[in-house]
């Protein structure tokens, strides 16, 4: 059920607030235990945020969230309820407050079932990193999810929440919403305010939403989305209406297929893109073969300024103020190594590692300064396509969803697998991903759409037009 | 001295603003530990720092005190390093583009001395160490203060220029609102950077840092103290390693702290959280206007309009409330000198027992202008001036009622004159004979009879007068 549809029951008392989120909480309690979308599951709080919501409804205040259960990434701040960032560095972090984005949905009195598992500290691209174990693909146990947002795509795929919060530094909502078989949207930079997102990459981060139809993910942003006085770097643009476009004419647009993102790619993927842009032509769109040549630069350039962003971002995590502490150490130094040395798990080192490296000086240079110039180049590349072009259409990952394991003990194919959606995130573009296919094992294939800054509600126009014509499966648990 | 000793100084001024640079919590001295701390300035997990305009403001204002360009485009960066009281494990501050370069200021002996560039930054914490508990407690209260660093380039070959610089930062910084430059209290820190080479070479030697100096006097003898040691270890043939040192007061003597290979890299790099600072050109120039008169300007119209020696000049400069003072005295009543004299008399004086501050006084500079006024009228006596200022600190009040209920109105009346002062030449009648043998000295003894014999409130000027015609 979309959300408009569920609206419109809690609004009719066709469905109760609380009947409703009890439904969610039975779900999780049955199917979550082998999914492992949830990190933890916050019963009490939910009952008691659907009683609040159903008094709204009732006093005829009802928003476009109230009594909707939803669930949030954990690294997304949750005041009272722990925000581990799936880290043993912060299994018992509990914040003094909220992130905006939850309070903008506090605010409209929606439901928050839980906080959904990820890669440790949003670095990963299967989810498989977290301290708590990572969670399951509902079409295949035994596949990944994805990630970093790999609980959160998982909890939607699942029936597990009616939509969910992610976040995205160069991929993580959209890639596992492509392996999991849902939408996911990655905002314009600076569209959702990172007031209490927990920091991976801050010039890269950015709240998204993972939801059943692209139309979902525009109804809920519209109610995250906007300018906050607590991050500097939102902007005063975004205003709502993300769904005003859906269901309208989208056969004058021109849709640009970027070749490169089609080197590489498993050819299931690439034909279930290439069906989808036939289906697009078949409209009336145009379809333009462009070019970003810079995209071979693009995987070493996103892991060089994430990673050094987060290796400043992570060296806040000392045992000395909160989080996780060693009790080995004889002075600070010690206490401060020893502490970082058992709270972070292997991937998240991985990167610190590599993040101080490319800023030390000597190596700056030839490192950081010269990702910082493929960023700009990416940016040009991108407008220049955006000259001709209203959106962008590529697949999301090269790959479908793999099994669990198989990629653990290969870092460079795990870094090179992120190609297809790193650039988005470079530029700050706005991009959303949905399923356009399933492979020969049954799993989804996803496509993107990228759009210019601040025009998501093409993209989600564009994204919801395929949804009415495919027939997605649904998940079999 | 057989060395050329060349310094350069960092200059950390902690800046008046209301709130801290990026956050909302109080920007005040002092207090008990950690009442003045939030989840930004604690560096908690998702928290993002949202920068204080007016701190910008007060950058720019240090731009303008002292002589730089202050620009459109500045930005931050962050100086990466771990310590337990920096609790986001950076610094955020300004290094690739801050907001102001290229500026100087004059010295003693007409020397200009080039300030490379002010950037804006944040201060850490601080850590209380139990050496009897064996623990250390960390205080974020100071965390996320705002400062500027003011750094020079190594201009300086004398201890002199060194404290004469510190001196008119501090001075200009305070003129300009832009820091209280209480160096005993830390809002204003000076570390040197010192190097010695050999007369008449032009390649400097390595140099040594000596950190947090706090008072102008502790400069001074840092300076000499490394003078002192790296010249040592020159004679001897050795080598000065590049360090970082702590001067230490009760010893006198400065200690290292860190050698160059123990130095941090700081892994620098923009602050991605902090969109870059800009000003357009109409709004650098509506902060300029705002600046006040610098001290160094007061000092040039006091010494040339108001034709006060300089040393006075100069003492009057030195607080800026104390020239505010001044300025307001002499706006009300053109008696520079006399009020000059005042002020720095009597007025310096009480304030020097009282301990009090000129802001705390019960008199306004009206008063003190009116007093001066009053003895150059002649309408009471230089002598019953410095009495009133002392009953003004005590009691109050305005001073003709004082110089009334006190009798300090002199008697401009010389028509009884005559007969005292016959009274007192026949009294005095041999004395008299002496001065006009030529004991000239005597005149003082004779006309202090006069004053006797005529009483208070009598005027010395109008005495003196009729006396010398009479012993003519």
């Amino acid at each position: 059920m979309n959300l408009i549809d569920l609206r419109s029951k809690l609004d009719n008392k066709e469905i109760g607030a609380v009947e409703l989120t009890q439904d969610y909480l039975k779900k999780i309690k049955e199917r979550d235990a082998v999914i492992n979308s949830y990190i933890t599951v916050c019963e009490e709080e939910a009952i008691k945020m659907a009683e609040k919501a159903q008094a709204a409804i009732d006093a005829g205040e009802a928003k476009p969230l109230t009594g909707i259960p939803v669930s949030v990434k954990d690294n997304i701040c949750t005041e009272g309820i722990r925000t581990t960032c799936a880290s043993r560095m912060l299994e018992d972090f509990v914040p003094i407050y909220d992130a905006t984005a939850v309070a903008r949905l506090k605010a409209e009195n929606f439901v928050m079932l839980g906080k959904t598992n990820m890669d440790e500290f949003a670095m990963g691209g299967s989810s498989q990193t977290s301290y708590f174990g990572g969670p399951k693909n509902p079409y295949n146990v035994s596949c990944v999810t994805g990630g970093s947002s790999g609980g959160a795509a998982a909890s939607v795929a699942a029936g597990l929440c009616a939509a969910a919060l992610g976040s995205d530094t160069g991929g993580s909502v959209r890639q596992p919403s492509a392996f999991c078989g849902v939408t996911g949207l990655k905002p314009t930079y600076g569209t959702v305010s990172r007031w209490g997102l927990i920091a991976f990459a801050s010039s890269l981060d950015q709240i998204g939403v993972v939801a059943n139809s692209a139309a979902d993910t525009g109804y809920v942003l519209n109610s995250i989305c906007g300018y906050d006085e607590n991050d500097a770097t939102t902007s005063k643009k975004p205003q709502g209406g993300y769904t005003s476009m859906t269901g309208g004419d989208i056969s004058k647009l021109r849709i640009g297929v970027p070749k490169e993102f089609f080197e590489g790619t498993d050819e299931e993927v690439k034909n279930a893109v290439m069906k989808a842009a036939e289906f697009y032509r078949a409209l009336g769109c145009e379809i333009i073969e462009c070019s970003l040549p810079s995209l071979k630069y693009a995987v070493a350039a996103y892991y060089l300024i994430s990673s050094a962003e987060a290796a400043s971002n992570l060296s806040r995590f000392d045992g000395i103020k909160y989080g996780y502490r060693s009790g080995l150490g004889e002075d600070y130094n010690e206490l401060i190594k020893n502490s970082r040395r058992e709270g972070f798990g292997k991937e998240v080192k991985h990167r610190i590692m590599l993040g101080n490296y490319a800023l030390c000086s000597g190596y700056y240079d030839a490192y950081y300064n010269n990702a910082r110039r493929i960023r700009t180049q990416i940016r040009n590349e991108y407008a220049s396509i955006f000259e001709k072009c209203d959106v962008i259409l590529t697949p999301t990952a090269p790959t479908t969803a793999y099994e669990i394991g198989c990629q653990e003990n290969d870092p460079v194919k795990m870094y090179t697998a992120d190609i297809c959606t790193v650039t988005v995130n470079i530029a700050g573009l706005p991009a959303i991903s949905t399923t356009c296919g399933y492979d020969s094992k049954g799993m989804p294939i996803g496509m993107s759409l990228t759009g210019k800054a601040f025009d998501e509600k093409t993209i989600i126009a564009v994204c919801d037009r395929f949804e009415r014509d495919f027939d997605r499966r649904e998940c079999v648990l | 001295m057989r060395y050329q000793p060349v310094m350069g100084l960092e200059i950390h001024c902690e800046l008046l603003t209301d709130s801290k640079v990026f956050c909302s919590c109080q920007n005040e001295f002092g207090g008990s530990e950690n009442t003045r701390v939030c989840p930004r300035c604690s560096g908690m997990p998702g928290t993002l720092p949202l920068l204080n305009k007016g701190a910008v403001k007060l950058a720019a204002k240090a731009g303008f005190a002292t002589n730089c360009t202050v620009h459109n485009y500045s930005a931050f960066d962050r100086k990466n390093y771990f310590y337990p009281d920096l609790p986001k494990a950076y610094q955020i501050t300004q290094f690739e583009s801050p907001i102001c370069t290229d500026g100087y200021i004059d010295v003693v002996g007409g020397k200009r001395i080039r300030i490379n560039r002010i950037h804006i930054e944040e201060d850490a914490g601080k850590l209380v160490h139990d050496d009897y508990e064996g623990i250390s407690l960390a205080d974020y209260n100071r965390c996320g203060v705002p400062l500027i660093e003011i750094v020079t380039e190594p201009d300086f070959r004398t201890v002199e220029e060194v404290q004469d610089f510190v001196v008119q930062i501090a001075q200009r910084m305070q003129y300009s609102g832009v820091c209280d430059a209480r160096m005993e209290q830390g809002s204003l820190r000076v570390d040197v950077n010192i190097s010695l080479m050999p007369y008449g070479s032009d390649e400097f030697g390595t140099r040594a840092e000596i950190k947090n100096l706090n008072s102008v006097k502790s400069i001074g003898r840092a300076i000499e103290y490394e003078i002192q040691r790296q010249s040592e270890i020159l004679d001897n043939g050795g080598e000065v390693v590049q360090e970082t040192r702590r001067y230490n007061e009760n010893h006198d003597d400065t200690k290292a702290l860190r050698s160059k290979e123990e130095a941090h890299d700081y892994r620098y790099f923009p602050e991605p959280d902090i969109p870059p600072v800009l000003f357009t050109d109409e709004e650098i120039e509506e902060i300029r206007k705002e600046m006040p008169e610098l001290p160094h300007k007061r000092f040039e119209r006091y010494t040339e309009e108001y034709k006060i020696p300089a040393e006075d000049a100069k003492l009057i400069i030195a607080q800026k409330a104390f020239s505010d003072f001044y300025d307001e005295a002499v706006s009300a009543v053109p008696e520079y000198k006399m009020i000059s004299n005042l002020m720095l008399g009597e007025v310096s004086h009480q304030l020097n027992e009282t301990g009090m501050s000129i802001d705390e006084v019960r008199f306004s500079p009206a008063d003190v202008a009116k007093t001066a006024e009053m003895a150059a009228k002649g309408v009471i006596s230089k002598g019953s001036a410095k009495d009133m200022i002392v009953i003004m600190f005590e009691k109050g009040g305005a001073p003709e009622d004082i110089a009334k209920e006190n009798g300090f109105i002199m008697d401009n009346d010389t028509s009884g004159l005559d007969d005292i002062i016959d009274g007192v030449l026949a009294a005095q009648a041999d004395v008299v004979e002496k001065y006009k043998n030529g004991n000239e000295k005597l005149f003082g003894f004779i006309m202090g009879q006069v004053i006797k014999a005529a009483g208070k409130g009598a005027n010395p000027a109008l005495i003196k007068e009729a006396l010398t015609a009479k012993l003519k």
